[in-house]
């Protein structure tokens, strides 16, 4: 199967400090791939997702990551967007002042400029922001809100899942989607999410629970403790860290 | 320095006046635009009671040019409200200022003013300096300013980055955030002025 990311013997530390958190991280995820990685506080889960989608605050200081063939190590932030790669966030920052419709259709051009391609037309973006509203449960007035500004914390995911179904990406990171969500919430969400994943999409879902796992049914779950993953196996695993917590990796 | 009202643009030169005299509630904010370097003293006397004033303004300033606006806002009349909202952006090697005063006649009692001036650096090389004063002759009176300055949040930046949109457009849009709560009251002519002097920063 054709790999989409490669991650091989990935180290990685705060910029400015020695403390190593990524300690020779090894993941491959290939096409239409659901993969979950699950483990406790510290484990540097969230160092992983930042690492993928290039946060300036974390440096890299080994290894190497492809992604569809590519360096991303080479490539900025926008770049890795462009490329298919997206980040749900676990906690989606608020843009007081910018619509959730200017803030998309920016991004669409942003990236239909860096493709050589002409701006979306008006009519064009409201169709199409439409019909992935539709398709994530959110209701259109959004569209006119502010990025996130006073949004309750579902309110927040449904719009980080509504704007991965705006960039149609090739592989999703969900970032601790779950935290911070009431049962129905998160059903909507996984539901976005399951209606959004093909056999060409593949996702990484970054969790310390079951209950999303249940949700979005993982093909591959790894345990990463400690900077490195541990431990790699089937759904099957999932139940195990419930029954035992990670202390038994 | 060209100096727009929520409407129109008022005044040019390198050094402009505005006086106002305030005798009854404005219906809507008044706001105040300043656009590249230069000049601008806002005397703004509140002579009547039971008045509430919302001002406005933003300054935006970048390259080499040198920006001061001061603000005279005197309160010679009790019981009337006022607060001020300056935002301001400096960009390049510029340098801005901005003088806030707000000053309370002996017999203006009950008054109530507040002021706030929130500044964005985009460069390391520019200089922004904030000098909020309070002179107050009554005793019965609540006032306060405030004054920030701050650069752009990285984490908004980052986030906006990771949806493909570029660092240029990214640092675009937190100027357009940061603004907000003064552009809402503009018409879309002086709007579509700031945004052309935006877009030209560094």
């Amino acid at each position: 199967m054709k790999e989409i990311l490669k991650i091989k013997d990935l180290h990685a530390v705060i910029s400015g400090t020695d403390k190593e958190i990524l300690k020779g991280v090894d993941l491959t995820v290939c096409e239409g791939e659901i993969h979950a990685v699950m483990g406790p506080n510290g484990a540097g889960k969230s160092t992983l997702s930042c690492v993928l989608t290039g946060k300036p605050q974390y440096e890299v200081t080994g290894g190497s990551i492809e992604f569809m063939g590519r360096n991303l190590l080479e490539m900025s932030p926008e770049e890795r967007s462009w490329a298919g790669l997206f980040m749900s966030f676990q906690y989606p920052v608020e843009i007081p002042g910018v619509s959730i419709s200017n803030f998309m259709k920016t991004a669409l051009n942003c990236r239909r400029e860096a493709c050589g391609e002409a701006p979306i037309s008006g009519a064009d973006f409201l169709k199409l922001m439409r019909r992935k509203m539709e398709l994530v449960k959110m209701n259109p007035d959004f569209a006119k809100r502010d990025v996130n500004a006073g949004f309750s914390g579902g309110e927040k995911k449904k719009n980080e899942i509504f704007q991965m179904a705006m960039l149609d990406p090739t592989l999703s990171i969900l970032d601790e989607t779950d935290s911070g969500l009431d049962v129905d919430a998160l059903r909507t969400v996984a539901e976005g999410v399951n209606l959004l994943k093909t056999p060409q999409k593949s996702i990484i879902v970054i969790t310390h629970y079951q209950r999303l796992l249940e949700l979005i049914v993982p093909d591959h779950v790894h345990i990463l403790k400690g900077g490195k993953i541990v431990c790699s196996g089937s759904r099957e695993l999932v139940t195990r860290i419930e029954e035992q917590g990670y202390d038994s990796f | 320095m060209i100096l727009f009202d929520g409407q129109r643009k008022i005044a040019e030169g390198g050094r402009i006046e505005f006086r106002e005299h305030i005798t009854e509630s404005p219906s809507a904010p008044l706001t105040l635009v300043c656009l590249d370097g230069g000049e601008a003293v806002f005397d703004i006397d509140i002579d009547a009671p039971g008045i509430s004033l919302d001002l406005r303004g933003l300054y935006v300033c970048g390259g080499d040019t040198r920006l001061r606006v001061t603000v005279n806002m005197r309160h010679n009349a009790g019981g009337s409200s006022s607060t001020q909202l300056f935002k301001g952006i400096a960009g390049g090697n510029s340098n801005s200022r901005f003088d806030g005063r707000i000053v309370v006649a002996r017999d203006a009692q009950k008054t109530e003013a507040y002021q706030t001036n929130r500044n964005l650096l985009l460069s390391r090389s520019a200089v922004v300096e904030t000098l909020p004063q309070l002179e107050i002759y009554a005793d019965d009176v609540k006032c306060s300013h405030g004054a920030t300055a701050g650069k752009l949040d990285e984490d908004e930046q980052f986030y906006m980055r990771s949806r493909g949109i570029s660092l240029e457009e990214a640092r675009r849009l937190q100027m357009v955030s940061f603004l907000a709560p003064v552009m809402e009251g503009l018409d879309e002519e002086v709007k579509s002025q700031v945004n052309d002097c935006l877009a030209a920063l560094k």
